[in-house]
């Protein structure tokens, strides 16, 4: 277990600046997760830190040390890989034991660190079997394996359950985090999908273009994201945002937009006659008898079950809406939405900067 | 209702036949001829039966015997052929595969350029390097040393063997050798224990492709050994033809013993041969 | 951060590890190279530098006759081959067990080395006891010819030879084109009520077509090579009229004019060296 600290990194490929200049810290013990679209460089600085990636500019260190010139072994990380990367030609038991076997380490220590590893991943049936004899679930559980056998400073994983089926990323999704609560292994965690850096992470790193846009635990970015791009990122369904003037008269406040008058937040700043985005969740919204709040009409009702999602129009722009259980609305019905006030998000239309 | 046999059906038949036997009837012509003569009584050879009368295994107990002029050394021969064969196989199979894993997996710099000097060779005719290699042999004083045969025939076999062995390289995941190296392989044991067990079907077929080119070749050794014990059969063979009175059977058993060896093995390793080496081929 | 490091901070050390051991496994295969081609190479060029060699090759009548035969040998034999071998891996697509077997036995020219099968043909050809006389007089109860001493017959024959012995691996080659082309394009086809010549011509033959250009290249180089053929079969006679540019080098090595042999090859290099570049570079992507 270990610190990690990102000192100013920089990546280039060839003339392209493709990270640029990030810095961040992680603390022993934590589970970190860096998510964010395709391209952002996630990915890149994750090699980077593997030692997969050369480092075009600054310090990677663990423990305080330095890391960059280290070849990936000496670094004394374990990685999980997207592919799981396991040894065709070897067994189960083989790929575990790989890193130990390539250490000459003894007899006993390796049967040691494999059965235990097995026993947390409930591998123990599988010692004798070929990776090409295996699910999916079951490859990712020997790539983790492989990994616990290290027994790493830090545990990488690049975007491990994205090859598996929705059902089985749920699963895989709570014995990660289980793993990780039980291991308490530094861990540094790469992918796309939002809902796993919400559910898993202790803190979330946003990363957009090779920057990092906001860092924060996952309530922290759902409440309070700092930008636009933040707020649609993050959360699921996504944030309903539109385009509105922010009116100031007294200590009167208020959006204009799609004709009707919008509520803000009284911590907002900003001018009168701004140019804002608006955003509001989905959960934050109430369905009430026309007359009240925004004036809105029903399009679609999408129940799932447990909830209910509608989609309503509010003259040319449409919003989701999430309510528990069911509702008796119909298409084409006039609603009227009221806006929890407090969770209403304002962002500067110019830089996308939070405004309330 | 269908009937089995529609007149479609059977002109298709009766057209691939036209095609099938006329070419079954061209490949095996020069190989039954042989085969025939091989086991026919020495004047009775030539009588243009399809099968002999009096069929006999007694010309292959000439050759095993050793019992002519010609035949004096044939078991040394076959031991000479045989030796050049499989020491071309394996060198070759050394030189090829350290050379692919450097350029495909490790990315050697230079590799590129390595790799188009060895394809720039492959596309040399051998026949043209032979008086050239003649004389570079004679300079290095290899000449009457069967190493040259081996050598020369290393020399010839390596190039396509590293565009093959690179062309299967390149498609083993790069993730494999990542995790290996995270979990702490050096060069050397990454090559050991991860990349050559995974490359064995195409070193089965690199390997055997230079063991057959060394056994089948006819012209290097024609030039590069000249004593009787030396000669692979091959040369050995190609000398019966200077004199008049050959035992032309006894040639043709000698030449039928000799050709069953690739025979079997392109059988016995059809798969892996067929789809290593025209892999890298049908690229183009 | 480190003090005074002689290297760029976030820069590895020049050269790591896994580069020197990638020159290391490199170098058997470079020393086989400068030692056994790069040397013969030059020093076969320099064998070629006297410009008196040219000017005695081209008054050799041999020579001349030697740049025919091969020339008719390579355009005459590859386009030949090519075309067959496209005809044949046609057929052998086809799912017959009896297909299976030829198909089979097919590579067998292939597989077999090529002195015994050679010789075995020579001796069919044979005007006195070879088979085929032997079949025609029984046939005719007339005399064949003398195969091997008619200098057309034997090129052609030189070349039927070479056409055996290639013609499998080529057909194996197209083959595999044939094999890559999706089945549901033919099934499209038909459904549009396409005929079996029309396939060919709009989905065969495009997705063939450059397969089918770089076999016929390399092909070329390969024949050029061919020494075997010609060699066993007429040992370049009768009278010297059969020689090919790859037998022509050992004649003047027999007759020790080691110079007109470099010479005879430096001479066909102007036509090699574009279809080999042409080659690498389709070959090299």
């Amino acid at each position: 277990m270990a610190s990690v600290s990102f000192d100013n990194i920089e990546k280039n490929f060839g003339k392209v600046k493709v990270i640029h200049g990030i810095s961040f810290d992680i603390a022993d013990g934590e589970f970190v997760v860096l998510v964010g679209p395709s391209g952002c460089g996630k990915s890149t600085l994750l090699r980077m830190l593997a030692g997969l990636e050369e480092i075009s500019g600054g310090d990677i260190s663990i423990d305080g040390k330095v890391i960059n010139d280290l070849d990936s072994k000496d670094r004394d990380i374990a990685m999980v890989f997207q592919s799981y990367a396991l040894y065709p030609h070897m067994t189960v038991g083989q790929n575990m034991a790989f890193s130990l076997k390539l250490r000459k380490a003894d007899k006993a220590l390796t049967d040691e660190r494999v059965g235990k590893a097995a026993k947390i991943l409930n591998l123990n049936a599988l010692l004798d079997r070929y990776p090409r004899e295996l699910s999916g679930g079951q490859r990712q559980r020997v790539a983790m394996g492989r990994a616990i056998v290290r027994d790493p400073k830090v545990f990488l994983f690049d975007e491990p359950l994205s090859n598996l089926d929705a059902k089985l990323r749920v699963a895989m999704r709570a014995e990660i985090k289980s793993l990780h609560q039980r291991l308490k292994t530094t861990t540094v965690y790469v992918t796309h999908d939002q809902i796993e850096a919400m559910t898993m992470a202790d803190r979330i790193v946003v990363m957009h273009d090779g920057i990092v846009e906001q860092i924060g635990t996952p309530l922290e970015l759902f409440d309070h994201p700092c930008n636009l791009f933040v707020a649609q990122f993050i959360g699921s369904p996504a944030m309903n945002v539109f385009e509105g003037t922010l009116r100031r008269d007294g200590a009167r406040m208020w959006v204009d937009a799609d004709g009707q008058q919008w509520p803000v937040p009284a911590s907002t700043s900003g001018k009168d006659g701004q140019a804002v985005h608006y955003g509001i969740r989905p959960g934050n919204m109430l369905m009430l008898e026309p007359g009240v709040g925004i004036s809105a009409k029903v399009e679609v009702i999408e129940p799932t079950g447990a909830e209910t999602e509608i989609i309503v129009k509010v003259g040319e722009t449409r919003f989701t809406l999430v309510l528990h259980g069911r509702t008796d609305a119909r298409p084409d019905q006039s609603v009227g939405l009221q806006i929890d006030v407090d969770m209403v998000h304002l962002f500067d239309r110019a830089d996308g900067k939070r405004l309330s | 209702m269908k009937r089995a046999w529609s007149l479609r059906k059977v002109s298709t038949e009766a057209q691939l036949l036209l095609v099938g036997i006329p070419v079954l009837i061209w490949t095996m012509i020069p190989v039954y001829h042989l085969f025939l003569f091989a086991i026919s009584p020495r004047d009775k050879a030539t009588s243009g039966r399809l099968w002999p009368e009096n069929p006999t295994l007694q010309n292959f107990e000439f050759v095993f015997g050793q019992k002519h002029f010609y035949l004096n050394h044939f078991w040394l021969q076959l031991g000479n052929s045989l030796m050049i064969a499989i020491a071309t196989g394996l060198i070759t199979l050394f030189i090829a595969t350290t050379a692919a894993f450097a350029i495909s997996r490790l990315k050697v710099r230079g590799g590129r350029t390595v790799m188009n000097l060895a394809l720039f060779t492959y596309f040399i005719p051998a026949a043209f390097l032979a008086v050239p290699m003649y004389k570079t042999m004679a300079t290095y004083g290899l000449l009457n040393n069967r190493w040259s045969l081996i050598l020369a025939m290393v020399t010839i076999a390596s190039p396509y063997c590293i565009w093959v062995l690179k062309q299967a390289s390149d498609k083993l995941p790069w993730e494999l050798d990542e995790a290996a190296r995270i979990d702490g392989a050096t060069p050397l044991q990454l090559f050991r224990l991860v990349y050559v067990p995974l490359m064995v079907p195409s070193l089965v077929a690199v390997g055997t492709y230079a063991l057959l080119l060394a056994w089948n070749e006819y012209l290097y050794g024609f030039l590069l050994l000249s004593k009787e014990t030396d000669l692979p059969l091959a040369v050995a063979l190609g000398n019966f033809l200077s004199a008049d009175d050959s035992p032309w059977e006894l040639l043709m058993a000698t030449g039928f013993i000799y050709a069953l060896p690739p025979a079997a093995i392109y059988y016995a390793f059809k798969r892996y041969m067929v789809s290593g080496l025209t892999a890298g081929a049908a690229k183009g | 951060m480190a003090e005074a490091v002689a290297v760029l901070p976030g820069k590895r050390p020049p050269v790591s590890t896994w580069e020197t051991w990638g020159r290391i496994m490199v170098v058997p295969y470079l020393a086989v190279f400068v030692l056994l081609v790069l040397y013969p190479v030059g020093y076969g060029l320099w064998l070629a530098r006297d410009p008196q060699s040219y000017r005695q090759l081209f008054d050799d009548p041999v020579f001349f006759r030697t740049a025919i035969n091969t020339l008719v040998f390579v355009v005459v034999a590859v386009n030949l081959k090519i075309a067959v071998a496209l005809g044949l891996s046609g057929f052998f697509m086809q799912t017959r067990w009896w297909i299976k077997i030829i198909a089979m036995l097919f590579i067998l020219p292939w597989a077999v080395p090529s002195i015994p099968t050679i010789l075995s043909v020579r001796f069919m050809l044979n005007p006195e006891w070879g088979v085929i006389n032997t079949l025609i007089f029984k046939l005719t109860l007339k005399d064949g010819p003398n195969w091997l001493n008619n200098p057309t017959l034997a090129l052609s024959l030189s070349m039927v030879m070479h056409i055996w012995k290639s013609l499998p691996f080529w057909t194996l080659i197209l083959l595999a084109g044939r094999m890559s082309i999706p089945t549901d394009q033919y099934e499209a086809a038909s459904v549009d009520g396409a005929t079996r010549w029309q396939k060919f011509r709009f989905i065969t033959w495009p997705s063939m077509k450059g397969l089918y250009l770089t076999s016929t290249l390399l092909s070329m180089i390969f024949t050029l090579g061919d020494f075997n053929s010609v060699y066993l079969l007429t040992g370049g006679g009768p009278a010297d009229l059969t020689h090919v540019l790859a037998t022509l080098g050992i004649r003047y090595l027999r007759l020790d004019q080691i110079e007109l042999a470099m010479a005879s090859i430096v001479v066909a290099l102007p036509f090699m060296l574009p279809l080999v570049f042409f080659m690498m570079k389709r070959l090299s992507k």
